[in-house]
Protein backbone atom coordinates (compact mmCIF):
# COMPACT_ATOMS: atom_id res chain seq x y z
CA UNK A 1 0.00 0.00 0.00
CA UNK A 2 2.68 2.41 -0.43
CA UNK A 3 4.01 4.31 -3.85
CA UNK A 4 1.62 3.50 -6.06
CA UNK A 5 -1.68 4.24 -3.70
CA UNK A 6 -0.07 6.66 -1.62
CA UNK A 7 0.58 9.10 -4.91
CA UNK A 8 -2.49 9.86 -6.31
CA UNK A 9 -3.89 10.57 -2.31
CA UNK A 10 -0.88 13.15 -1.83
CA UNK A 11 -1.89 14.86 -4.94
CA UNK A 12 -5.69 14.74 -3.78
CA UNK A 13 -4.88 16.20 -0.71
CA UNK A 14 -3.30 19.02 -2.37
CA UNK A 15 -5.40 19.47 -5.07
CA UNK A 16 -8.45 19.94 -2.36
CA UNK A 17 -6.55 22.28 -0.65
CA UNK A 18 -5.45 24.43 -3.27
CA UNK A 19 -9.69 24.04 -4.72
CA UNK A 20 -10.58 24.77 -1.20
CA UNK A 21 -8.82 27.83 -0.92
CA UNK A 22 -9.57 29.12 -4.30
CA UNK A 23 -13.28 28.41 -3.49
CA UNK A 24 -13.58 30.12 0.00
CA UNK A 25 -11.84 33.25 -1.85
CA UNK A 26 -13.89 32.71 -4.62
CA UNK A 27 -17.01 33.53 -2.31
CA UNK A 28 -15.79 35.63 -0.45
CA UNK A 29 -14.78 37.83 -3.39
CA UNK A 30 -18.47 37.15 -4.50
CA UNK A 31 -20.09 38.15 -0.77
CA UNK A 32 -17.97 41.38 -1.34
CA UNK A 33 -19.12 41.84 -4.62
CA UNK A 34 -22.69 41.53 -3.99
CA UNK A 35 -22.11 43.59 -1.02
CA UNK A 36 -23.73 47.03 -2.23
CA UNK A 37 -27.19 44.44 -2.51
CA UNK A 38 -27.77 45.29 1.24
CA UNK A 39 -27.85 49.31 0.47
CA UNK A 40 -30.26 48.35 -2.12
CA UNK A 41 -33.48 48.94 0.18
CA UNK A 42 -36.00 50.00 -2.92
CA UNK A 43 -36.82 46.51 -3.41
CA UNK A 44 -38.45 46.04 -0.23
CA UNK A 45 -41.24 43.19 -1.51
CA UNK A 46 -42.32 41.60 -4.26
CA UNK A 47 -45.05 43.58 -5.04
CA UNK A 48 -42.78 46.31 -5.71
CA UNK A 49 -41.00 44.38 -8.25
CA UNK A 50 -44.42 43.22 -9.84
CA UNK A 51 -45.58 46.41 -9.66
CA UNK A 52 -48.00 47.71 -13.27
CA UNK A 53 -48.14 50.03 -15.37
CA UNK A 54 -49.95 53.50 -14.41
CA UNK A 55 -52.86 52.71 -16.84
CA UNK A 56 -53.39 48.93 -15.65
CA UNK A 57 -53.80 49.57 -11.86
CA UNK A 58 -57.21 49.08 -10.71
CA UNK A 59 -59.00 51.74 -8.09
CA UNK A 60 -57.92 49.57 -5.12
CA UNK A 61 -54.14 48.90 -6.77
CA UNK A 62 -53.89 52.46 -7.04
CA UNK A 63 -54.75 53.45 -3.82
CA UNK A 64 -52.22 50.63 -2.04
CA UNK A 65 -49.61 52.39 -4.55
CA UNK A 66 -50.30 55.85 -3.17
CA UNK A 67 -49.95 54.78 0.26
CA UNK A 68 -46.91 52.74 -0.98
CA UNK A 69 -44.92 55.93 -2.37
CA UNK A 70 -46.49 57.90 0.80
CA UNK A 71 -44.49 55.34 2.90
CA UNK A 72 -41.28 55.75 0.64
CA UNK A 73 -41.19 59.45 1.17
CA UNK A 74 -41.27 58.67 4.81
CA UNK A 75 -38.94 56.33 4.80
CA UNK A 76 -36.22 58.13 2.45
CA UNK A 77 -36.93 61.69 3.51
CA UNK A 78 -38.81 61.71 7.01
CA UNK A 79 -41.54 63.50 5.69
CA UNK A 80 -45.39 62.72 5.85
CA UNK A 81 -46.74 63.19 2.44
CA UNK A 82 -49.99 63.31 0.98
CA UNK A 83 -49.56 61.55 -2.57
CA UNK A 84 -52.57 62.09 -4.36
CA UNK A 85 -53.89 61.11 -8.19
CA UNK A 86 -55.42 64.01 -9.51
CA UNK A 87 -57.31 62.92 -12.54
CA UNK A 88 -57.82 65.61 -15.69
CA UNK A 89 -60.76 67.55 -15.66
CA UNK A 90 -63.94 67.46 -18.32
CA UNK A 91 -63.68 70.35 -20.54
CA UNK A 92 -60.19 71.29 -19.41
CA UNK A 93 -56.98 71.61 -22.19
CA UNK A 94 -54.32 73.89 -20.69
CA UNK A 95 -52.27 76.34 -22.14
CA UNK A 96 -49.08 78.35 -21.24
CA UNK A 97 -48.73 81.95 -22.64
CA UNK A 98 -45.71 83.98 -22.25
CA UNK A 99 -45.34 87.75 -23.06
CA UNK A 100 -41.56 88.11 -24.40
CA UNK A 101 -42.42 91.65 -24.02
CA UNK A 102 -42.63 91.78 -20.02
CA UNK A 103 -40.31 88.69 -19.18
CA UNK A 104 -36.83 90.62 -17.56
CA UNK A 105 -35.38 87.43 -16.82
CA UNK A 106 -35.44 87.56 -13.15
CA UNK A 107 -35.01 83.58 -12.80
CA UNK A 108 -37.98 83.53 -10.33
CA UNK A 109 -39.57 80.88 -11.96
CA UNK A 110 -36.97 78.39 -12.03
CA UNK A 111 -36.61 78.57 -8.22
CA UNK A 112 -40.41 78.12 -7.53
CA UNK A 113 -41.03 75.38 -9.68
CA UNK A 114 -38.00 73.58 -8.19
CA UNK A 115 -39.24 74.34 -5.00
CA UNK A 116 -43.25 73.21 -5.76
CA UNK A 117 -41.80 70.04 -7.54
CA UNK A 118 -39.12 68.27 -5.46
CA UNK A 119 -36.29 68.25 -7.36
CA UNK A 120 -33.39 67.15 -6.65
CA UNK A 121 -31.06 69.80 -5.43
CA UNK A 122 -27.77 68.56 -5.55
CA UNK A 123 -27.09 69.42 -8.69
CA UNK A 124 -30.49 71.13 -8.99
CA UNK A 125 -32.56 69.93 -11.79
CA UNK A 126 -33.89 72.85 -13.46
CA UNK A 127 -37.35 72.54 -15.83
CA UNK A 128 -37.27 75.95 -16.94
CA UNK A 129 -34.18 77.29 -19.06
CA UNK A 130 -34.47 80.79 -19.46
CA UNK A 131 -32.90 82.22 -22.33
CA UNK A 132 -30.99 85.43 -22.71
CA UNK A 133 -31.23 86.93 -26.54
CA UNK A 134 -29.55 89.19 -28.63
CA UNK A 135 -32.40 91.72 -29.30
CA UNK A 136 -33.26 91.71 -33.13
CA UNK A 137 -32.82 87.85 -33.44
CA UNK A 138 -34.55 84.01 -33.25
CA UNK A 139 -31.66 82.25 -33.56
CA UNK A 140 -31.12 80.27 -30.30
CA UNK A 141 -27.20 79.36 -31.02
CA UNK A 142 -26.54 83.14 -30.12
CA UNK A 143 -29.06 82.74 -26.54
CA UNK A 144 -26.92 82.25 -23.38
CA UNK A 145 -28.38 80.27 -20.74
CA UNK A 146 -26.24 80.93 -17.50
CA UNK A 147 -26.40 84.47 -17.76
CA UNK A 148 -24.97 86.54 -14.63
CA UNK A 149 -25.67 89.95 -14.36
CA UNK A 150 -25.96 92.30 -10.85
CA UNK A 151 -29.71 93.40 -12.80
CA UNK A 152 -32.00 92.12 -15.47
CA UNK A 153 -33.24 93.34 -17.82
CA UNK A 154 -29.58 93.77 -19.61
CA UNK A 155 -30.10 96.66 -22.33
CA UNK A 156 -29.81 95.20 -25.85
CA UNK A 157 -31.17 91.68 -24.72
CA UNK A 158 -34.82 90.27 -24.21
CA UNK A 159 -35.34 86.51 -22.18
CA UNK A 160 -37.29 83.85 -23.41
CA UNK A 161 -38.08 80.81 -20.92
CA UNK A 162 -38.26 77.43 -22.38
CA UNK A 163 -39.96 74.38 -20.62
CA UNK A 164 -41.69 71.40 -21.54
CA UNK A 165 -44.42 72.83 -24.40
CA UNK A 166 -47.08 69.53 -23.79
CA UNK A 167 -47.17 69.15 -27.53
CA UNK A 168 -50.25 67.81 -28.86
CA UNK A 169 -48.00 66.08 -31.62
CA UNK A 170 -45.16 64.88 -29.04
CA UNK A 171 -42.11 63.00 -30.19
CA UNK A 172 -41.10 61.40 -26.50
CA UNK A 173 -44.45 60.16 -26.44
CA UNK A 174 -43.63 58.55 -29.86
CA UNK A 175 -40.09 57.20 -28.65
CA UNK A 176 -40.39 55.96 -25.39
CA UNK A 177 -40.57 52.34 -25.82
CA UNK A 178 -42.50 51.54 -22.46
CA UNK A 179 -45.11 53.70 -22.72
CA UNK A 180 -43.44 55.16 -19.60
CA UNK A 181 -44.86 58.56 -20.98
CA UNK A 182 -48.38 60.00 -22.57
CA UNK A 183 -50.46 62.88 -23.24
CA UNK A 184 -53.48 63.19 -20.60
CA UNK A 185 -56.93 64.46 -22.23
CA UNK A 186 -56.16 67.45 -20.63
CA UNK A 187 -52.78 68.04 -23.03
CA UNK A 188 -50.22 67.26 -19.75
CA UNK A 189 -47.86 64.59 -21.37
CA UNK A 190 -46.65 62.70 -18.21
CA UNK A 191 -44.36 60.26 -16.72
CA UNK A 192 -44.84 57.26 -14.22
CA UNK A 193 -41.95 57.30 -13.02
CA UNK A 194 -42.10 53.53 -11.75
CA UNK A 195 -42.47 52.29 -15.44
CA UNK A 196 -39.26 54.59 -17.08
CA UNK A 197 -36.33 52.96 -17.67
CA UNK A 198 -34.47 55.48 -18.09
CA UNK A 199 -33.43 54.90 -21.66
CA UNK A 200 -33.53 59.08 -22.39
CA UNK A 201 -35.16 58.56 -25.79
CA UNK A 202 -37.55 60.97 -24.48
CA UNK A 203 -34.49 63.85 -24.08
CA UNK A 204 -33.30 63.02 -27.33
CA UNK A 205 -35.98 63.82 -29.36
CA UNK A 206 -37.37 66.74 -27.78
CA UNK A 207 -36.70 69.85 -29.40
CA UNK A 208 -36.87 72.16 -26.62
CA UNK A 209 -34.66 70.18 -24.26
CA UNK A 210 -37.13 70.13 -21.67
CA UNK A 211 -36.75 66.84 -20.06
CA UNK A 212 -34.13 65.87 -16.91
CA UNK A 213 -32.61 63.03 -15.90
CA UNK A 214 -32.01 61.77 -12.68
CA UNK A 215 -27.98 60.36 -12.51
CA UNK A 216 -28.11 60.30 -8.62
CA UNK A 217 -30.21 59.19 -6.24
CA UNK A 218 -32.09 62.27 -5.45
CA UNK A 219 -31.33 63.79 -2.26
CA UNK A 220 -33.95 66.82 -0.87
CA UNK A 221 -33.63 68.09 2.43
CA UNK A 222 -36.56 67.63 4.86
CA UNK A 223 -37.35 71.29 5.15
CA UNK A 224 -37.15 71.86 1.92
CA UNK A 225 -39.60 68.92 0.84
CA UNK A 226 -43.27 69.93 -0.96
CA UNK A 227 -45.25 67.44 1.04
CA UNK A 228 -48.79 68.23 -0.90
CA UNK A 229 -47.50 65.64 -3.62
CA UNK A 230 -49.00 63.89 -7.01
CA UNK A 231 -47.89 60.43 -8.36
CA UNK A 232 -48.12 61.62 -12.05
CA UNK A 233 -46.27 65.07 -11.21
CA UNK A 234 -44.26 66.05 -8.34
CA UNK A 235 -43.67 63.13 -5.68
CA UNK A 236 -39.75 62.74 -5.31
CA UNK A 237 -38.14 60.33 -8.15
CA UNK A 238 -35.68 57.88 -8.26
CA UNK A 239 -32.88 57.25 -9.48
CA UNK A 240 -32.21 56.85 -13.01
CA UNK A 241 -35.68 58.14 -14.63
CA UNK A 242 -36.84 61.12 -16.86
CA UNK A 243 -38.95 63.84 -15.15
CA UNK A 244 -39.81 67.06 -16.74
CA UNK A 245 -42.67 70.27 -16.45
CA UNK A 246 -46.06 69.13 -15.66
CA UNK A 247 -47.65 72.54 -15.69
CA UNK A 248 -47.89 71.76 -11.97
CA UNK A 249 -50.13 69.56 -12.23
CA UNK A 250 -50.75 68.61 -8.29
CA UNK A 251 -51.73 72.44 -8.70
CA UNK A 252 -53.50 73.24 -11.82
CA UNK A 253 -55.59 69.96 -11.61
CA UNK A 254 -57.25 71.22 -8.73
CA UNK A 255 -57.68 74.67 -9.86
CA UNK A 256 -54.66 76.84 -8.85
CA UNK A 257 -52.04 78.04 -11.13
CA UNK A 258 -48.67 77.08 -11.66
CA UNK A 259 -45.74 77.45 -9.28
CA UNK A 260 -44.04 79.43 -11.93
CA UNK A 261 -46.93 81.68 -12.74
CA UNK A 262 -47.33 82.62 -9.11
CA UNK A 263 -44.23 83.99 -8.39
CA UNK A 264 -43.42 85.78 -11.72
CA UNK A 265 -42.83 89.62 -10.42
CA UNK A 266 -44.20 90.97 -14.58
CA UNK A 267 -47.05 88.89 -14.60
CA UNK A 268 -45.75 87.64 -18.17
CA UNK A 269 -46.66 84.56 -17.66
CA UNK A 270 -50.53 83.04 -18.19
CA UNK A 271 -52.22 80.06 -17.45
CA UNK A 272 -55.71 78.66 -18.12
CA UNK A 273 -58.34 76.52 -20.32
CA UNK A 274 -58.35 77.14 -23.68
CA UNK A 275 -61.79 75.78 -23.92
CA UNK A 276 -62.88 78.40 -21.83
CA UNK A 277 -63.56 81.29 -23.79
CA UNK A 278 -63.25 83.76 -20.87
CA UNK A 279 -59.89 82.55 -20.00
CA UNK A 280 -56.87 84.91 -20.02
CA UNK A 281 -55.14 82.40 -22.54
CA UNK A 282 -58.16 82.84 -24.63
CA UNK A 283 -58.05 86.40 -24.50
CA UNK A 284 -54.18 86.37 -25.21
CA UNK A 285 -54.78 83.72 -28.67
CA UNK A 286 -57.47 85.75 -29.94
CA UNK A 287 -56.16 89.38 -29.46
CA UNK A 288 -51.96 88.97 -29.28
CA UNK A 289 -49.50 88.26 -32.11
CA UNK A 290 -48.76 84.47 -31.02
CA UNK A 291 -45.83 81.99 -32.27
CA UNK A 292 -44.79 78.71 -31.42
CA UNK A 293 -41.58 77.97 -30.63
CA UNK A 294 -39.45 75.73 -33.62
CA UNK A 295 -42.79 75.49 -35.51
CA UNK A 296 -40.99 73.63 -38.18
CA UNK A 297 -40.27 70.56 -35.94
CA UNK A 298 -44.34 70.08 -36.10
CA UNK A 299 -44.90 69.37 -32.58
CA UNK A 300 -47.66 71.62 -32.56
CA UNK A 301 -46.85 72.56 -28.69
CA UNK A 302 -49.41 74.65 -26.07
CA UNK A 303 -47.02 76.66 -25.11
CA UNK A 304 -47.17 80.07 -27.04
CA UNK A 305 -45.32 83.05 -26.95
CA UNK A 306 -46.67 86.18 -27.31
CA UNK A 307 -46.05 90.42 -27.69
CA UNK A 308 -47.74 93.25 -26.76
CA UNK A 309 -47.55 95.81 -29.01
CA UNK B 1 -9.35 19.06 -13.98
CA UNK B 2 -7.13 16.48 -14.65
CA UNK B 3 -5.60 14.38 -12.25
CA UNK B 4 -2.50 13.85 -14.13
CA UNK B 5 -1.79 17.40 -14.60
CA UNK B 6 -0.52 20.13 -11.63
CA UNK B 7 -3.41 21.86 -10.47
CA UNK B 8 -1.73 24.28 -8.10
CA UNK B 9 -0.87 27.25 -9.93
CA UNK B 10 -3.37 28.54 -11.82
CA UNK B 11 -5.34 27.63 -8.60
CA UNK B 12 -3.41 29.31 -6.29
CA UNK B 13 -3.00 32.71 -8.72
CA UNK B 14 -6.92 32.58 -8.72
CA UNK B 15 -7.00 32.40 -4.58
CA UNK B 16 -4.45 35.17 -4.94
CA UNK B 17 -6.50 36.98 -7.26
CA UNK B 18 -10.14 36.61 -5.19
CA UNK B 19 -8.02 37.64 -2.28
CA UNK B 20 -7.11 40.76 -3.79
CA UNK B 21 -10.78 41.60 -4.81
CA UNK B 22 -12.30 40.53 -1.48
CA UNK B 23 -11.02 43.96 0.05
CA UNK B 24 -10.80 46.08 -3.17
CA UNK B 25 -14.51 45.43 -3.88
CA UNK B 26 -15.53 45.94 -0.14
CA UNK B 27 -13.46 49.40 0.10
CA UNK B 28 -13.97 50.73 -3.25
CA UNK B 29 -17.84 51.67 -3.07
CA UNK B 30 -20.54 52.40 -6.01
CA UNK B 31 -20.29 55.52 -7.00
CA UNK B 32 -24.22 56.35 -6.74
CA UNK B 33 -23.82 55.15 -3.04
CA UNK B 34 -21.40 58.27 -2.05
CA UNK B 35 -23.27 61.06 -0.74
CA UNK B 36 -24.59 63.48 -2.66
CA UNK B 37 -23.14 66.73 -2.71
CA UNK B 38 -24.07 69.33 -0.37
CA UNK B 39 -27.67 70.85 -1.38
CA UNK B 40 -27.57 74.08 -3.13
CA UNK B 41 -30.40 76.32 -2.20
CA UNK B 42 -31.50 79.26 -3.73
CA UNK B 43 -32.58 81.93 -1.66
CA UNK B 44 -35.99 82.34 -0.36
CA UNK B 45 -36.01 85.61 -2.01
CA UNK B 46 -35.84 84.36 -5.00
CA UNK B 47 -38.67 82.13 -4.35
CA UNK B 48 -41.62 84.94 -2.92
CA UNK B 49 -44.62 85.72 -4.77
CA UNK B 50 -44.02 88.96 -2.96
CA UNK B 51 -44.84 91.76 -5.34
CA UNK B 52 -42.34 94.47 -5.29
CA UNK B 53 -44.96 97.38 -4.59
CA UNK B 54 -47.86 98.16 -2.04
CA UNK B 55 -50.42 100.29 -3.61
CA UNK B 56 -52.10 102.66 -1.67
CA UNK B 57 -54.92 100.43 -1.15
CA UNK B 58 -52.58 97.67 -0.37
CA UNK B 59 -50.87 99.98 2.58
CA UNK B 60 -53.65 101.22 4.02
CA UNK B 61 -55.72 97.46 3.83
CA UNK B 62 -52.55 96.24 5.52
CA UNK B 63 -52.17 98.75 7.83
CA UNK B 64 -49.03 99.96 7.13
CA UNK B 65 -47.29 102.89 7.31
CA UNK B 66 -49.68 105.95 6.31
CA UNK B 67 -48.10 108.77 7.62
CA UNK B 68 -46.36 110.25 4.29
CA UNK B 69 -50.33 109.93 3.06
CA UNK B 70 -51.15 113.12 5.16
CA UNK B 71 -50.03 115.48 2.93
CA UNK B 72 -51.57 118.58 5.21
CA UNK B 73 -49.25 117.33 7.82
CA UNK B 74 -46.26 119.50 6.39
CA UNK B 75 -48.66 121.37 3.41
CA UNK B 76 -50.88 123.88 4.38
CA UNK B 77 -54.46 123.46 3.47
CA UNK B 78 -55.64 125.84 0.36
CA UNK B 79 -52.32 127.16 -0.30
CA UNK B 80 -51.26 125.43 -3.50
CA UNK B 81 -47.49 123.55 -3.28
CA UNK B 82 -45.03 124.95 -5.50
CA UNK B 83 -42.93 122.62 -7.76
CA UNK B 84 -39.21 123.31 -8.12
CA UNK B 85 -37.78 122.27 -11.18
CA UNK B 86 -34.09 121.00 -11.52
CA UNK B 87 -31.30 122.04 -13.66
CA UNK B 88 -33.13 119.91 -16.46
CA UNK B 89 -36.31 121.63 -16.35
CA UNK B 90 -37.71 118.35 -15.20
CA UNK B 91 -39.91 118.47 -11.70
CA UNK B 92 -37.69 117.52 -8.86
CA UNK B 93 -39.57 116.24 -5.85
CA UNK B 94 -39.21 117.10 -2.76
CA UNK B 95 -37.04 114.71 -0.17
CA UNK B 96 -39.43 114.80 2.43
CA UNK B 97 -41.59 112.23 0.17
CA UNK B 98 -38.53 109.28 0.67
CA UNK B 99 -40.52 108.54 3.40
CA UNK B 100 -43.83 107.63 1.01
CA UNK B 101 -41.53 106.32 -1.22
CA UNK B 102 -40.18 103.55 1.41
CA UNK B 103 -43.45 102.92 2.76
CA UNK B 104 -44.67 101.58 -0.63
CA UNK B 105 -41.83 99.88 -2.04
CA UNK B 106 -42.47 95.70 -0.70
CA UNK B 107 -39.22 95.08 1.02
CA UNK B 108 -40.14 91.06 0.91
CA UNK B 109 -40.39 91.42 -3.06
CA UNK B 110 -36.30 91.74 -2.65
CA UNK B 111 -35.32 91.10 0.71
CA UNK B 112 -34.85 88.73 3.52
CA UNK B 113 -35.93 89.78 6.75
CA UNK B 114 -32.25 88.79 8.15
CA UNK B 115 -30.11 90.37 5.12
CA UNK B 116 -27.34 92.61 5.81
CA UNK B 117 -26.89 95.80 3.46
CA UNK B 118 -24.08 97.18 2.85
CA UNK B 119 -24.62 101.24 3.40
CA UNK B 120 -22.61 103.71 1.67
CA UNK B 121 -21.51 106.78 2.26
CA UNK B 122 -20.19 109.88 0.68
CA UNK B 123 -17.56 111.99 1.07
CA UNK B 124 -19.49 114.59 3.14
CA UNK B 125 -21.00 111.31 5.61
CA UNK B 126 -24.41 111.24 3.79
CA UNK B 127 -25.95 108.00 3.06
CA UNK B 128 -25.92 106.80 -0.54
CA UNK B 129 -29.41 106.01 -1.12
CA UNK B 130 -29.42 103.03 -3.76
CA UNK B 131 -30.83 104.12 -7.04
CA UNK B 132 -34.06 101.73 -6.82
CA UNK B 133 -34.91 103.86 -3.03
CA UNK B 134 -34.79 106.70 -4.41
CA UNK B 135 -37.59 109.17 -5.11
CA UNK B 136 -37.00 108.86 -9.06
CA UNK B 137 -37.15 111.64 -11.12
CA UNK B 138 -40.36 112.43 -12.90
CA UNK B 139 -40.44 110.31 -15.67
CA UNK B 140 -44.06 109.71 -16.55
CA UNK B 141 -44.31 109.83 -19.67
CA UNK B 142 -41.54 109.47 -22.94
CA UNK B 143 -41.27 113.04 -23.84
CA UNK B 144 -41.22 115.44 -20.51
CA UNK B 145 -44.65 115.79 -21.36
CA UNK B 146 -46.42 114.34 -18.56
CA UNK B 147 -43.82 115.52 -15.22
CA UNK B 148 -46.12 117.86 -13.72
CA UNK B 149 -47.29 116.49 -10.61
CA UNK B 150 -50.78 118.63 -10.98
CA UNK B 151 -51.51 116.89 -14.24
CA UNK B 152 -52.57 113.86 -11.72
CA UNK B 153 -52.44 115.14 -7.69
CA UNK B 154 -55.42 117.99 -6.95
CA UNK B 155 -53.37 121.06 -6.22
CA UNK B 156 -56.14 121.97 -3.94
CA UNK B 157 -56.86 118.38 -2.54
CA UNK B 158 -53.48 116.83 -2.27
CA UNK B 159 -54.69 113.91 -0.86
CA UNK B 160 -57.04 113.17 -4.04
CA UNK B 161 -56.30 112.24 -8.21
CA UNK B 162 -57.96 113.98 -10.75
CA UNK B 163 -58.36 112.72 -14.54
CA UNK B 164 -58.17 114.83 -17.46
CA UNK B 165 -62.30 114.99 -17.44
CA UNK B 166 -61.83 116.39 -13.93
CA UNK B 167 -63.24 112.84 -12.22
CA UNK B 168 -61.79 112.76 -8.65
CA UNK B 169 -60.53 109.44 -7.24
CA UNK B 170 -58.96 108.86 -3.78
CA UNK B 171 -55.41 107.95 -3.84
CA UNK B 172 -56.12 103.90 -2.76
CA UNK B 173 -58.48 104.16 -6.29
CA UNK B 174 -55.46 105.43 -8.26
CA UNK B 175 -56.36 102.31 -10.86
CA UNK B 176 -59.28 104.56 -12.38
CA UNK B 177 -57.27 106.86 -13.03
CA UNK B 178 -54.67 104.88 -14.40
CA UNK B 179 -57.45 103.77 -16.83
CA UNK B 180 -58.11 107.72 -17.68
CA UNK B 181 -55.46 107.68 -20.33
CA UNK B 182 -53.80 104.27 -20.35
CA UNK B 183 -57.32 102.34 -22.18
CA UNK B 184 -55.80 99.07 -23.61
CA UNK B 185 -53.74 98.11 -21.22
CA UNK B 186 -56.81 98.63 -18.54
CA UNK B 187 -58.57 96.83 -20.52
CA UNK B 188 -56.32 93.88 -20.85
CA UNK B 189 -55.45 94.11 -16.82
CA UNK B 190 -59.41 93.74 -16.44
CA UNK B 191 -59.32 90.33 -18.89
CA UNK B 192 -56.62 89.23 -16.35
CA UNK B 193 -54.00 89.14 -19.23
CA UNK B 194 -51.77 92.97 -18.20
CA UNK B 195 -50.18 92.39 -14.92
CA UNK B 196 -50.31 89.65 -12.30
CA UNK B 197 -53.36 87.64 -11.93
CA UNK B 198 -52.61 85.04 -8.81
CA UNK B 199 -54.80 82.55 -6.97
CA UNK B 200 -57.44 80.08 -8.99
CA UNK B 201 -57.34 79.85 -12.42
CA UNK B 202 -60.62 77.72 -12.38
CA UNK B 203 -63.11 80.57 -10.57
CA UNK B 204 -65.65 77.94 -9.28
CA UNK B 205 -62.54 76.29 -7.04
CA UNK B 206 -61.05 79.59 -6.11
CA UNK B 207 -60.57 83.22 -5.89
CA UNK B 208 -57.97 84.82 -7.93
CA UNK B 209 -56.93 87.82 -6.60
CA UNK B 210 -55.65 90.87 -8.89
CA UNK B 211 -53.17 93.49 -8.51
CA UNK B 212 -53.56 97.55 -8.65
CA UNK B 213 -51.57 99.35 -11.25
CA UNK B 214 -49.54 101.03 -8.54
CA UNK B 215 -48.78 97.16 -7.02
CA UNK B 216 -45.74 97.04 -9.39
CA UNK B 217 -45.52 100.62 -11.44
CA UNK B 218 -44.31 103.71 -9.21
CA UNK B 219 -46.86 106.06 -10.78
CA UNK B 220 -44.04 108.39 -11.18
CA UNK B 221 -41.59 106.20 -12.88
CA UNK B 222 -43.89 103.31 -14.29
CA UNK B 223 -41.18 101.48 -15.60
CA UNK B 224 -40.95 98.36 -14.14
CA UNK B 225 -37.56 98.69 -12.49
CA UNK B 226 -34.29 96.47 -12.48
CA UNK B 227 -33.98 93.66 -10.23
CA UNK B 228 -30.97 91.15 -9.25
CA UNK B 229 -31.43 88.14 -11.04
CA UNK B 230 -31.48 84.93 -9.48
CA UNK B 231 -28.80 82.01 -9.88
CA UNK B 232 -28.53 80.24 -12.98
CA UNK B 233 -27.44 76.31 -13.59
CA UNK B 234 -24.21 77.01 -12.80
CA UNK B 235 -24.72 77.96 -9.27
CA UNK B 236 -25.15 74.43 -8.12
CA UNK B 237 -22.77 73.18 -10.57
CA UNK B 238 -19.85 75.38 -8.28
CA UNK B 239 -20.46 73.72 -5.14
CA UNK B 240 -20.37 70.03 -6.43
CA UNK B 241 -18.11 67.53 -4.79
CA UNK B 242 -14.42 66.88 -5.99
CA UNK B 243 -15.04 63.66 -7.11
CA UNK B 244 -14.78 64.67 -10.92
CA UNK B 245 -18.80 63.77 -12.12
CA UNK B 246 -19.45 67.04 -13.45
CA UNK B 247 -23.16 68.81 -13.33
CA UNK B 248 -25.94 67.09 -14.95
CA UNK B 249 -25.92 68.86 -17.99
Amino acid sequence: MSDPQSQPSRKSRRTFLAKGAAAVSGMAAMAAALEPLRHLNDFTNVEEFLRKHYKELTPDELDARLKVIEKQVEQRHGVQATVKDLKPMDGVEFVYCLNLTRCIGCRKCVHACVAENNQFRSPEVQYISVIKMPQGTFDMEKGEHDYDAATVPEEGSFYMPVQCHQCRNAPCVQVCPVEATWQEPDGITVVDYDWCIGCRYCMAACPYFARRFNWKKPTIPKEEINPDMSLLGNRPRPVGVVEKCHFCLQRTRAGKYPACLEVCPTGSRKFGNILDPDSEVSHILREKRVFVLKEEAGTSPRFYYYFDT
Amino acid sequence: MNGNRKPDPALWGLTALFAVLVPVLLLGRDPGDRPAAEPTLVDDVFRTGASIRLSARELIEDEGDTSGMECYACHEEGKIAKLHKDEGGLVAASTNHLDLVYARLNCAGCHKESEEVDLEWDDDDNLIIPLHHRQPPMRHGRFGRNNDCYNCHVPEKLDKVRTRKGELFDLKDSTQLCASCHGPAYREWEQGVHGRQNGYWNRKLGQSARQDCTSCHDPHSPAFPSMRPAPGIAHTAERAPTSGESSHE
